[in-house]
């Protein structure tokens, strides 16, 4: 026996970037993260590679849930050629030779910035947010040990309070992304800042989300099968936004959550915010064999 | 306007709502309450006076439950309630105080949230206590409101812009939105102009009367106390000195302290 | 399909980086230790924020990252926290290191004397043009002491626990494998004090300063007194598999001690210590240690408020990522405002939106 035998040769980094004592790390609140849904789990979230706020608490979930097996998709703002995606995209592959796709029926992970993709998640998928604000408890305390106390003591009175005065002031729920939301009728967690229009595709998945802010230093999860219900009054329901009747100018859908293109002559020109989709319809109008998936959204409605 | 002629209380039941049992408590090397006890009874006003600095707030705050006692106990003749209210964690003393207790402090910053609108001040504990529903929240914030005399139409403005007199009044209507157990009042009218001062007494002797709240009120002013109160407790330096039904304390005062309380203000 | 944000991505971002890099030319070992001769300040203030002491790699990262002072940070800091700990270092005491200065500005002279050491503090500030003109700026030689200053000194607030100034608080030990590593947990609060201690040692040298000087200024409630600054080398003494206990080498450190009178019988200290030569830093970060205690909730001086806002890590990357794309939260704030308007003005709406196909 020899010592090299026993001993692995010096790498300048780990597989999948992380050391294992941070991976270690990683499970272990990944874990708990699950065990109490929607509740936020300090993590002591490591430098990485990229800047912090950029997704770098999302990465660390990837990194460490990564194996050669895996196939990840990374989107931004709904698209994979967004340069900060292709960034990320770039580095997980670079440090753990797992492949890439833009396409999310073959992703096994998928690490996201503020969308959630319009095909049905499956059981075997997982979803990763990136959270830059995990704490829907913000604008109304912003002193974190007191807010953490008020989640323990299911202390939500402020927070409805700002939904009173937002319908007294403006005739409506002003709210737009990050819509706070009760998971489990417990916690009220931040979905990070996807838009009300993706906050019910969480709601009884099939899929495990996880939601990991790697400045703030916390992590939290919504195991499938779990309920996730935005805040509203029984008699004010939820609205999402009002894009069921849009069409993208590229690929033709409709019923979709759009991004809104100013036109030099004034008016609004729309596409499709999950772009592969979008890349997906256009192939198909070339002719091209391609499969959709089910989407949460038929027709812009959601169906429950 | 409804006549300030006093009622003798009405004891419909003898068992006291309130009831605190030497009561302790110590700021560093202050001694802000020295075993004090106090009984308030169902429907009854208790008032109490003291000086500056005698410990009426620290008791008002501990009956609210907002601090723990270093020694004492605490009960309310409630269903479903511990002997000793303070065992009760965080979570269930917020729901208690949310459904059982109001109160109205001296100052208004520390009851409101100035910027946000009236109503949802009062509305924010309904919200508390559960209630899910908008229109019920804009109706029962209304009827309190109402019931506190405060004008409708400015229900939705914030009491930054609101004169003192409304501000108590916002406050009171915080206090009572739940038809609370008791109404706790600390110096809700000091710092009032005169004539202010009476208007917001008069709103808080009708809802006496009307609704038989019970009601704990401090205030240095013996005229405000014996204006409102049965019953009077007066403390100094943290304890209590004497206390008796109003007319006879203030008549025939025992206490040498009392007796010089009630001649300055003669 | 191309989209406006995002055409040619992965291409876009190759090229952008090379554009960046373009100005700054190769970098060799030559540049990387040209880098850390000359510029001794710089390596200590990142090595510092960075918490990893290591000269070469500072100057490094310093080189790669073109001089953005947050970008090597990043470097450093990514590159640390892979590396394993293989052990805890001994606990350094404050009298053991070998000082090179030492000042207080609290008595006019100190037990162990007052040691100026190596300091511009003195310097007129004029700006040596000449160099550009072709002359050598050539510091003139120091000239030794006839006694040299001793090696190691007392700690100055030991004496004053003797005269009954400073409360001498009983010594909490923990085993040195027990320390809380603000590396490999979260900072929570009420922060353990390691925790606030390796919170202030590793912040942004500005922040810190930007903060503490708000509370020198008045927006906090204590005004400071530099008991001791003290600048030294000591040494890192980790033990051998076989047992024995060796220096592994020497680390600069700064170590900064301020007190005030507010306390009613003794004196209040705030402390702070980092790694590398940064008086600034110390003295501002002992500013507000020592303006924590009971300070309001949400003031500069409350301690969650200056350790969260003073990380240099965090703070920089949240300011960047602004940067980003943001078009998902924009259209849904964007529909609320338009929801709301049309209940106000059915009438007209300002933006045509695309008709219902
Ligand atoms: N939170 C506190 N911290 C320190 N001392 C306090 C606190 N609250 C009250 N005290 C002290 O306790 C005593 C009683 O105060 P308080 O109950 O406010 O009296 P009162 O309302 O009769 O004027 C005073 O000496 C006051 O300074
Ligand atoms: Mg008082």
């Amino acid at each position: 026996m020899t010592l090299a035998s026993l001993t692995e040769n010096w790498k300048a980094f780990s597989y999948g970037f992380l050391d294992a004592s941070a991976k270690r790390e990683m499970r272990r609140k990944m874990i708990k993260a699950v065990a109490v849904p929607g509740c936020q789990m300090p993590y002591a979230s490591r430098e990485v590679p990229i800047a912090r706020g950029w997704g770098t608490g999302g990465l660390q979930v990837t990194l460490t849930l990564l194996n050669k097996a895996s196939v990840v998709k990374v989107i931004d703002q709904g698209a994979d050629d967004s340069v900060n995606a292709a960034s990320i995209r770039r580095f997980l592959t670079r440090v753990s030779g797992a492949e890439a796709t833009w396409d999310t029926l073959d992703a096994t992970l998928i690490q996201s910035r503020h969308r959630v993709p319009e095909e049905k998640l499956r059981s075997d998928q997982i979803l990763i947010l990136q959270v830059p604000n995990p704490e829907p408890l913000r604008p109304v305390e912003p002193n974190m040990s007191v807010a953490r106390q008020m989640h323990a003591d299911a202390d939500y009175g402020r927070l409805w309070l700002t939904l009173y005065e937002q319908i007294v002031r403006s005739g409506r729920i002003m709210q737009g992304a990050a819509y706070p939301s009760m998971v489990n009728r417990r916690h009220v967690m931040a979905p990070s800042p996807i838009p009300r229009w993706d906050v019910p595709k969480l709601n009884m998945a099939e899929h495990l989300t996880i939601l990991s802010a790697g400045r703030e230093k916390r992590i939290y999860a919504v195991p499938p099968h779990t309920s996730v219900e935005p805040l509203v009054f029984d008699d004010v329901p939820y609205k999402v936004e009002d894009h069921g009747h849009l069409t993208c100018i590229r690929s033709g859908l409709k019923g979709f959550f759009m991004n809104e293109i100013p036109q030099e002559d004034g008016t609004a020109a729309h596409e499709v915010s999950d772009s592969h989709l979008g890349i997906k319809a256009i192939d198909r109008t070339s002719g091209e064999q391609v499969e959709f998936g089910e989407t949460w959204y038929k027709d812009g409605e959601m169906q429950q | 306007m409804t006549a300030l002629a006093k009622q003798p209380p009405q004891l419909v039941r003898t068992r006291p709502l309130m009831t605190l049992n030497g009561i302790s408590k110590t700021y560093d090397d202050v001694t802000a309450l020295d075993d004090v006890s106090a009984q308030v009874y169902p429907g009854e006003v208790l008032g109490i006076v003291g000086e500056s600095g005698s410990g009426k707030s620290t008791f008002l705050r501990l009956m609210n439950l907002q601090e723990t006692p270093d020694s004492g106990s605490y009960h309310l003749d409630l269903p479903d309630l511990p002997d000793n209210l303070f065992t009760l964690d965080r979570f269930e003393r917020r729901m208690l105080c949310a459904r059982q207790i109001g109160i109205v402090y001296q100052n208004p910053h520390e009851g409101l949230l100035m910027t946000h609108s009236s109503s949802g001040n009062v509305a924010e504990r309904l919200l508390i206590a559960g209630e899910r529903r908008f229109h019920v929240l804009r109706e029962k914030a209304q009827s309190a409101l109402e019931a506190s005399e405060f004008p409708i139409p400015r229900m939705d403005a914030p009491p930054i812009e609101l004169s003192g007199g409304m501000q108590q009044r916002v406050q009171l209507a915080k206090a009572i939105a739940l038809e609370p157990a008791v109404l706790l009042l600390d110096e809700p009218t000091t710092g009032l102009d005169v004539s202010v001062q009476a208007l917001v007494l008069d709103t808080l002797k009708r809802l006496q009367q009307e609704r038989r709240i019970t009601m704990v009120l401090v205030s240095h002013d013996l005229g405000v106390i014996r204006t409102m109160a049965d019953r009077v407790m007066v403390m100094r330096r943290g304890q209590v000195v004497e206390d008796g039904l109003v007319d006879q304390v203030f008549q025939d005062p025992q206490h040498a302290y009392t007796q010089q309380l009630v001649h300055a203000k003669l | 399909m191309a989209y406006v944000a995002t055409r040619g991505g992965e291409r876009a971002i190759e090229q952008a980086e090379r554009l960046y890099r373009a100005q700054m030319g190769p970098i060799d070992a030559g540049t990387v230790a040209e880098i850390e001769a000359a510029l001794p300040s710089l390596i200590d203030r990142v090595m510092g924020e960075a918490s990893l002491y290591a000269p070469d790699l500072a100057a490094l990262a310093l080189a790669q990252s073109g001089g953005d002072l947050y970008e090597a940070l990043l470097l450093l800091r990514a590159w640390r926290t892979t590396q394993p700990r293989l052990q805890i270092a001994e606990v350094v005491e404050p009298d053991q290191g070998f000082t090179h200065r030492r000042i207080s500005a609290a008595f006019k002279d100190i037990p162990g004397g007052q040691i100026l050491g190596p300091t511009l503090d003195y310097a007129h500030r004029l700006l040596a043009t000449d160099v550009l003109q072709g002359d050598t700026f050539s510091p003139a030689p120091v000239e030794p002491a006839r006694k040299p200053a001793p090696a190691r000194h007392p700690s100055l607030a030991e004496w004053q626990k003797e005269q009954g100034l400073i409360a001498d608080k009983p010594l909490q030990p923990v085993e040195k494998d027990d320390i809380p590593d603000l590396t490999r947990e979260p900072l929570l609060f009420p922060a353990k004090r390691a925790h606030s201690l390796q919170s202030l040692a590793r912040a942004d040298t500005g922040g810190m300063l930007a903060l503490g000087y708000s509370a020198m200024r008045g927006y906090g409630n204590a005004h400071p007194t530099v008991n001791e600054l003290r600048l030294s080398e000591v040494e890192v003494m980790v033990r051998h598999p076989g047992g024995a206990t060796f220096s592994a080498g020497r680390v600069k450190t700064s170590q900064a001690e301020v007190v005030t009178a507010r306390g009613k019988t003794d004196l209040s200290i705030g402390f702070c210590a980092t790694l590398g030569w940064n008086e600034v830093k110390v003295i501002a970060g002992a500013t507000l240690d020592l303006n924590a205690p009971g300070a309001p909730k949400n003031s500069p001086v409350n301690e969650e408020f200056f350790l969260y806002h003073t990380e240099p890590v965090e703070s920089s990357g949240f300011c960047i990522h602004f940067k980003l794309p943001h078009y998902v939260t924009f259209q849904s704030a964007l529909d609320n405002l338009r929801a709301a308007r049309a209940k106000r003005e059915p009438a007209k709406s300002p933006v045509q939106t695309e008709e219902p196909a």
